[in-house]
């Protein structure tokens, strides 16, 4: 009992990081309609651009933040240059997978070329280790969990009670329509491009803290507890990729605890291809340009 | 050497992807269980070599009946990976599923030392010319293998110049219109898997007999972009374009940056370069010419008139149909 406990709230420590990294992905992919798999590559540029920051001794949360920005201005640059428009020449689904594969690994592999192919680390930041309701956590877990939650919780504000949330919402479910409707909607793409880069950013080094050391394989390793988790939650949708973060990480820390460490990602992907069987739209599966992905 | 196996491998994933229009992203799995397979119904028992090494198997198969098992094995491994198509799922859902299989079974894999060698692979996997020596030994093996090219590209030939090679880009192009035409196009895509799916048995296998070893590493995903890139370069759905962008990309940028001079400081920097100067010219060519150097012969069109050759060309990256909204 002890072990499941402790274990749970390794979980949401985690989970907390994947929920990030994938509410970003999944944001994206709802609002521009357009499988960002460079997104493991950003999420690795982000974790090695915390380096140089951290020695130049800036704090560790300050980084994040930076990092953040940094990444979402990136990712912003990528679609504008790229992406959007070999979308407005009409390149089909795969087209733009094999261009945003490629990026990624033109990115891991420029990072390579900069720091070699050593591991990394930020050195110990974990911090104290607190104890409460038989949860054992260092205190930069529970910084991230905060930061986490605190991000969920401004992006709900950002959805529901805003001008801007709206507009992003109704791009989200019904790109012409919104437009016709007089929203910007390649304005509004490119807020989507940057909040996905900033979450991504931030979860790149919120994971370079948790896993205490990294190399350049990274992002492209954690690309699947993250689309596992924007699947099970159903692809395009924030809160379902939310819970399907917590859950994702719950479940691979508990089984990591009982069985071998070494299939946590197993889990993972046997959560994905489970829910492609079952459910391809996703638990939370509701009318968004997702849905279309299943025909 | 390099250049036959990559050629197979590569003209197997053209029939999938450039002819068929599976986007495959999990086609080095394919190659990795045909080498896997030869492996271990090659190496004998575990007692053999000292037994530092474990493997499930412990049979020594002649090399011909070894490799006609990886074919077998690619073949079966191709169509398990294809099934996660049958859902209609859209094209770049079903490609993200496919690069995940692809990290998840080296992670699998890598997991486990007891199944198939862990994370540090297989090795000693015995040479079937080993007998004879060591360079004419390799030189042989390169005669073998340049057959087993020539045989695989007529083979390749008759099934994507043929009836078969049309339905099946006909499917590509407009899978609803084929099914209308009475195709099955389940099944028609489950056999382009198969029968890419072996080419790329066979050319593990291959590989895996003359290099001697096999691991996680050797199959990264990165590799299913190299042999992706041959095809996107050298023209989808056009086996002599496939060819000769295996040979610019798989022989002279992967092979031939391990012959520059190392920089001390750097190591690993020209290889890390190999793979940006390989991921930047994907997508250079994805945005100038989809259709690669050589585009594909489509003789059909000339009976038809202007009409016919004006419509869109459907090389894949090109538009066959309308962007989605």
């Amino acid at each position: 009992m002890h072990l499941l406990i402790e274990s749970i709230g390794f979980g949401v420590a985690s989970g907390s990081v994947l929920a990030m990294g994938s509410v970003g992905f999944t944001l994206q992919f709802g609002i521009s309609n357009v499988l960002n798999l460079t997104y493991g590559g950003l999420m690795t540029l982000g974790a090695f651009l915390g380096l140089p920051l951290l020695g130049m001794g800036l704090n560790i949360w300050v980084t994040m933040a930076l990092c953040g920005l940094m990444i979402g201005v990136v990712s912003v640059v990528f679609n504008r240059t790229l992406v959007s428009p070999l979308v407005r020449r009409g390149m089909q689904p795969f087209g733009l997978v094999v261009v945003t594969v490629s990026a990624g690994i033109v990115l891991e592999y420029v990072i390579v070329a900069v720091t070699g192919t050593s591991t990394q680390s930020y050195g110990n930041l974990s911090g104290a280790t607190l104890h409460f309701l038989g949860f054992t956590l260092t205190s930069a877990q529970v910084v991230i969990i905060l930061v986490t939650v605190g991000l969920m919780a401004g992006l709900h504000l950002l959805l529901t009670r805003t001008q801007l949330g709206r507009a992003m919402r109704a791009t989200s479910s019904n790109r012409t329509l919104a437009r016709s409707c007089g929203i910007a909607t390649s304005r509004i793409s490119d807020i989507a491009w940057f909040l996905s880069g900033t979450l991504c950013g931030m979860a790149g080094i919120g994971l370079a803290i948790t896993l205490e050391s990294f190399d350049f394989t990274l992002g492209s390793v954690f690309l699947v507890p993250m689309i596992a988790a924007a699947v099970l939650g159903g692809v395009g949708q924030p809160y379902g990729a939310m819970v399907g973060g917590l859950v994702v990480g719950i479940a691979s820390q508990v089984s990591a605890a009982y069985w071998d460490p070494s299939y946590e990602s197993v889990v993972a992907f046997a959560i994905l291809v489970i829910m492609l069987l079952v459910r391809p739209r996703g638990l939370f599966g509701r009318n968004s340009s997702a849905n279309k992905l299943v025909a | 050497m390099y250049l036959g196996t990559d050629l197979l491998a590569a003209w197997g994933l053209n029939l999938e992807f450039g002819v068929s229009g599976v986007a495959n992203l999990a086609y080095i799995v394919v190659v990795a269980a045909g080498a896997y397979t030869y492996a271990i119904l090659s190496l004998g028992p575990d007692t053999g070599n000292g037994g530092f090494q474990q493997y499930v198997l412990g049979i020594q198969l002649p090399f011909f009946v070894a490799v006609i098992a990886a074919a077998v094995v690619g073949a079966v491994v191709g169509v398990l990976i294809g099934v996660t198509g049958l859902k209609r799922i859209r094209q770049d859902y079903q490609a993200m599923v496919m690069l995940v299989i692809s990290l998840m079974a080296a992670t699998v894999i890598g997991a486990d030392t007891g199944f198939l060698g862990g994370q540090p692979g297989l090795s000693l996997i015995p040479n079937p010319f080993s007998s004879l020596s060591p360079v004419t030994g390799d030189w042989v093996y390169v005669a073998m293998v340049a057959f087993a090219c020539v045989v695989g590209y007529f083979v390749m030939r008759r099934f994507t110049g043929g009836p078969m090679g049309r339905a099946l880009r006909a499917m590509r192009d407009d899978e609803n219109a084929a099914a209308a035409m009475g195709f099955s196009v389940v099944k028609m895509r489950l056999l382009s898997q198969a029968v890419g799916g072996a080419f790329g048995g066979v050319s593990g296998a291959l590989l895996v007999a003359f290099i001697g070893g096999w691991s996680p590493g050797a199959w990264a995903y990165v590799e299913t972009l190299a042999l992706l890139t041959a095809v996107i370069v050298g023209g989808m759905g056009n086996d002599f374009g496939v060819s000769l962008g295996t040979f610019v990309i798989a022989v002279l940028l992967l092979q031939g940056v391990q012959f520059l001079p190392q920089i001390p400081s750097h190591t690993g920097l020209t290889e890390a370069l190999g793979w940006v100067v390989l991921g930047t010219l994907t997508i250079a060519f994805l945005v100038v010419r989809p259709q690669g150097v050589l585009k594909e012969r489509r003789p059909i069109y000339r009976f038809l008139g202007r009409q016919a050759t004006a419509a869109p060309d459907g090389d894949g990256a090109g538009s066959a149909t309308a962007p989605p909204p």
